[in-house]
């Protein structure tokens, strides 16, 4: 059978739930992503009109309106990292909105790029705590999708009150130039713009990118005016330290100076335009991107805020696949669990979700078990899925509502351990992009199974009801109280004093678990990569999957500014 | 008979599908089977118990699809693949009704090794989208009904667009249909409230508030264009027809060339209409539709991405085969005709027949032929039908008996030439729509071409 036998999958809405149930769960949620859409504003605002006004003022564009001209006209920005170091303060008193730097997936010219634009509304593109740690994390989603990388540089180096956190680690500011080596070394086209200061670490970000481009208030240097003067008593701007006079023209560190930031935009649009364009439309051949039958803005009406309460996993597929058309692979076996084939922007992509709700149990059959969990025959089977999907080249899409691995006498009698041990390797050493959403529970190992973040997709992506932790509060809190309680969790102790002192430890747990798996904590931490509303999740998944196809950046030709050759006239000739 | 089709029929048949099923019924089903015999390909027919023993499908293979219930079995699209599939056919003629402008029954073929004879899928889907189809039109270059540049943002908007493109407007909804996310406003002061209706019912009736809007044009003429593509970038046109004779949405009379269209919009339209068909990458037969306003200008509304009932008014002007020429383009053959090729003779008029009561507001009437003879002999009138002497008329589906066609010199020839067709037609048994159709042919109103899309000539 050499066709992909996709049938229609999925029902009208009024079929499956009514519509005040529907209704209840679009509202809910609505509040959800409200806040988001607040916050996001938040983070866009940067530092807020002063500094933006204060940028203009320079005769330079912003970080957003740069991004905003140089993406294709009617695209959208899919942003990454919105909310890294949310709600944390810097300095004793600095906040500092998605770490001062916007990383986004834009189309530009028609092809995917990972975009790196410092914020300079906010302590002029400073890198703060996580800053360098959120560019590093672009730069990898760029080298796994080899996606060409747009820097917008414009900062005025590390935020020196907190260099500790920032500075020395394995993800310390350096690694962002070894991501940049590493980028080259795999063919990766990089393309730099300099708009400002670009100062210190600043200075070898644009540098190793395969052409720089440096607008007339651009310098780039390892150390900036002050810092020159102090050590050197020398008395000089930085522009004439490394403005495009000296870069363009002396050193050749960059390759093309420019008036403004207008025109730079526009070379780097033309730069996009002379690479191969994208191999999606190859790949689709004569299929096209069609919308689901069933709409997707229905999903936030049928996915239940409440992450115990049940929904047919069918259903969501159906509004992400494009014409509700799926084809599910292996559904005798390991029910719990659905995997299969879909097209997303007429793009093929594995789909593998956990079916919520009671699910047939092979051991017991006239027995049923909950969902949402990892039995032995799911998880060999989204192992075999997972790896059959990397051998065909297929992008698989891990769709998370998991409470975790069964457990229980049963459970290591039948070697759970040991099958989640071969889905581990399976998709530790997958070769291809893997996108893993958090659609609401993501807890204990079943977060690790299917590819949760510690495991490398390429982007893991969160949605506002998601919860991400070891567990539930309350397990966490019966499980730390179990001493005191009963076989029926009821507290044992007569004295009063001592069951308010329980109940109230009880609460406090709960109450922390449940903090913490608050989505903006994941966020902030970069525990996830970004936090989308349930609308979104079609857009996103369909630029992920096309991301995927493009297949642009798989040739390596060095820059001539990191040629080896370079190093063999110096030690042969001396320095020119 | 043009020369270019004059030669198409004398070739040998080219070499393509073996098996075709035809995934319809009656009328339809029998004008693509004849298509398929002069092509050499053995069509298989799908039948609903209702129309199983029917003596169309008589000699013909058949594969019963379901009980005579439609959604049952003409539109059970895993039915009907799982049939095509089983039988043995490597082809899918949708034929039109029923899934033929359905992009999941078109990609549920093509996923499962058939070809669906229409466009790609996603050209149907896109084509099926209001805004964005609008959107590709105008790109192309054809004049559109003036209104909103796609969705509107708000009641402001709304009114700014109403004030500057005049009264009365129409809010439309984008996910809309079946009249419903409609609303009128006939000044400025309707246009917010009418706005907040349409958006109201549309997001009780699809779950989607997107509405926009256009100016409301009364009356006008209805003129479509018969496009035909292959499958690299080749696009043609077959000339118009005009629509305008309807009844409740329901076309009754069709013909070519329309009456009221002036030569230069026409041939600026046609010129267009073939560049959007390139553009959107449309293969197969297709039917653009206009509406022609009171200043003359032809103005998209909507594209049908299937052969049309009427089809036959253009097949009889320029002697193209419709059918044959879908098969072989699906067949992934280049269209052998380029535009200078399609030479448009004459007039030509088609009256449907409908086994319908015009004496008693026009009641379905099934039951059965008495007695059956359509007009012989005329190589200028054809009659396309699937029924005859003993034919049951089933209850479940449309009421269409037959169509004829008749062509002449002149306008005037080609009306004189379809009462006489018309009054030779023996039907018995049932009512037919036949007397309302010689009672608008031979009014003044039509003949002297006073009508349009509001009033049906000569009927009251």
């Amino acid at each position: 059978m050499a066709h992909v036998p996709l049938v229609p999958i999925g029902a009208p809405r009024e079929q499956i739930t009514d519509e005040t149930t529907f209704r209840e769960h679009r509202e809910a949620l609505a509040e959800r992503e409200a806040k988001l859409k607040a916050k996001r504003a938040e983070v866009h605002a940067g530092w807020g009109d002063k500094y933006k006004e204060r940028v203009h003022a320079k005769g330079k564009l912003t970080a957003r309106e740069r991004v905003d001209q140089l993406i294709d006209p009617g695209t959208r920005i899919f942003e990454v990292g919105t909310f890294v170091n949310d709600g944390e303060l810097f300095g004793g008193k600095l906040r500092s909105p998605g770490a001062g730097v916007v990383t986004a997936f834009c189309q530009v010219e028609g092809r995917w790029c990972m975009v790196i634009a410092n914020d300079n509304t906010v302590a002029s593109g400073s890198w703060w705590p996580r800053t360098p740690e959120k560019i590093e994390r672009a730069q990898e989603m760029a080298l796994r999708l080899r996606l060409p990388t747009i820097y917008l540089v414009d900062c005025s180096g590390l935020f020196l009150p907190e260099q500790s956190k920032a500075f020395p680690g394995a993800r310390g500011a350096g690694h962002i130039f070894k991501m940049n080596a590493l980028l080259s070394a795999s063919g990766v086209p990089q393309l730099a713009g300099v708009f400002g200061d670009c100062i210190a670490g600043g200075g070898y970000m644009p540098i190793i990118s395969d052409r720089v481009y440096m607008t007339e208030q651009a310098y780039m240097v390892i150390a900036g005016a002050a810092l020159v003067k102090g050590a050197k008593s020398l008395k000089i701007t930085s522009l004439d330290i490394g403005g495009p006079e000296v870069h363009v023209h002396q050193s050749g560190c960059a390759d093309v100076r420019v008036p403004d930031d207008e025109v730079l935009i526009d070379c780097l649009r033309r730069e996009m335009r002379r690479l191969p364009s994208s191999a999606a439309p190859f790949y689709r051949g004569d299929a096209g991107a069609i919308d689901p039958l069933h709409p997707t803005h229905e999903l936030a009406g049928l996915l239940p805020p409440d992450h115990r309460e049940a929904y047919d996993a069918h259903q969501l597929l159906a509004r992400l696949c494009d014409q509700s058309l799926f084809w599910e692979v292996m559904p005798e076996v390991g029910e719990e669990m659905i995997c299969g084939v879909g097209r997303v922007g007429g793009l093929y992509a594995g789909f593998i979700i956990n079916r919520q709700g009671l699910v047939g149990d092979p051991e017991h059959p006239d027995g049923k078990r909950p969902g949402a969990i990892l039995y032995r025959g799911g998880i060999a089977k989204i192992a075999e899925f997972s790896r059959s999907c990397d051998a065909d080249g297929i992008p698989i899409i891990w769709l998370q509502d998991i409470s975790g691995f069964d457990i229980g006498a049963e459970a290591e009698r039948q070697g759970l351990l040991a099958y989640g041990s071969s889905l581990i390797y399976t998709n530790s050493t997958n070769k291809v992009p893997m996108f893993t959403v958090l659609l609401r529970k993501a807890a204990g190992a079943g977060y690790y199974a299917m590819s949760g973040l510690p495991y490398d997709p390429v982007v893991q992506l969160s949605t506002t009801v998601s919860r991400l932790s070891v567990m539930e509060g309350r397990t966490l809190a019966i499980a730390t109280y179990n001493t005191k309680l009963d076989d029926d969790f009821e507290i044992v102790t007569d004295d009063p004093e001592e069951r308010q002192q329980i109940v109230d430890g009880m609460k406090a747990v709960e109450a922390r678990i449940e903090a913490d798996m608050d989505p903006y904590v994941s966020a902030r931490q970069m525990d996830t990569d970004e936090i989308i509303e349930l609308g979104e999740l079609r857009p996103y998944l369909a630029a992920l999957v096309e991301m995927s196809y493009q297949a642009i950046g798989y040739r390596r030709i060095k820059n001539p500014r990191i040629w080896s050759l370079h190093d063999l006239e110096v030690l042969t000739r001396g320095v020119r | 008979m043009s020369t270019a089709s004059r030669i198409a029929h004398s070739e040998a048949p080219p070499r393509l599908f073996h098996r075709l099923f035809i995934a319809n019924r009656g009328e339809v089903a029998v004008r693509i089977a004849r298509a398929c015999d002069a092509l050499g390909i053995t069509p298989v027919f799908a039948a609903s118990t209702a129309d199983r023993g029917a003596a169309y499908t008589a000699g013909r293979e058949v594969v019963c699809v379901g009980p005579g219930r439609s959604s049952a079995s003409y539109l059970d699209a895993k039915a009907l693949v799982q049939a095509a599939v089983q039988s043995g056919c490597t082809a899918v003629h949708p034929g039109w009704g029923f899934l033929a402008e359905n992009p999941v029954f078109a990609s549920l073929c093509e996923v499962h090794g058939l070809t669906f004879i229409g466009p790609p899928a996603h050209v149907m889907h896109l084509m099926g989208k209001k805004t964005p189809a609008k959107a590709a039109m105008r790109a192309a270059g054809l004049e559109l009904i003036p209104g909103s540049d796609g969705i509107l943002s708000g009641a402001d908007e709304a009114e700014a667009v109403a004030e500057r493109v005049g009264y009365p407007v129409l809010l439309k909804a984008e996910s809309g249909g079946g009249g419903r996310g409609m609303r009128i406003a006939r000044a400025r002061d309707e246009v917010a409230r009418a706005f907040a209706d349409a958006q109201a019912e549309a997001r009780a009736a699809f779950g989607d508030p997107r509405v926009y809007l256009e100016r409301l044009i009364e009356g006008g003429r209805h003129v479509e264009i018969q496009i035909l593509g292959d499958r690299y970038g080749g696009a043609i046109h077959i000339g118009e027809r005009d629509c305008t004779v309807q009844r409740n949405h329901q076309k009754l009379i069709e013909e070519s060339p329309s009456p009221a269209l002036s030569a230069d919009e026409r041939a600026r339209t046609l010129d267009a209409a073939v560049r959007a068909a390139a553009n959107i990458g449309y293969v197969g037969a297709g039917t653009m539709e206009f509406l022609l306003d009171e200043g003359g200008v032809l103005r998209f509304m909507e594209m049908n991405t299937r052969l049309q009932v009427e089809h036959c008014v253009s097949e009889m002007r320029s002697g193209i085969d419709l059918v044959r020429e879908q098969i072989m383009v699906a067949a992934g053959h280049p269209l052998r005709l380029a535009q200078p090729d399609v030479v448009l003779e004459g007039h030509t008029i088609e009256c449907r027949i409908n086994a319908e009561d015009p004496s008693a507001n026009f009641r379905p009437s099934p039951g059965t032929i008495a007695r059956w003879q359509a007009p012989t002999g005329d190589p200028d009138v054809r009659v396309d039908t699937h029924v005859q002497t003993g034919y049951e008329i089933p209850p479940h589906y449309d009421s269409l008996l037959c169509k004829v066609i008749a062509r002449g010199d002149s306008r005037d020839a080609a009306c004189d030439r379809m009462i006489a067709a018309l009054e030779a037609l023996v039907c018995e048994g049932v009512p037919t729509t036949i007397p309302m159709h010689l009672q608008i042919l031979r009014s003044e109103d039509f003949r002297e071409n006073r009508y349009d899309t509001r009033t049906i000539p000569g009927w009251p």
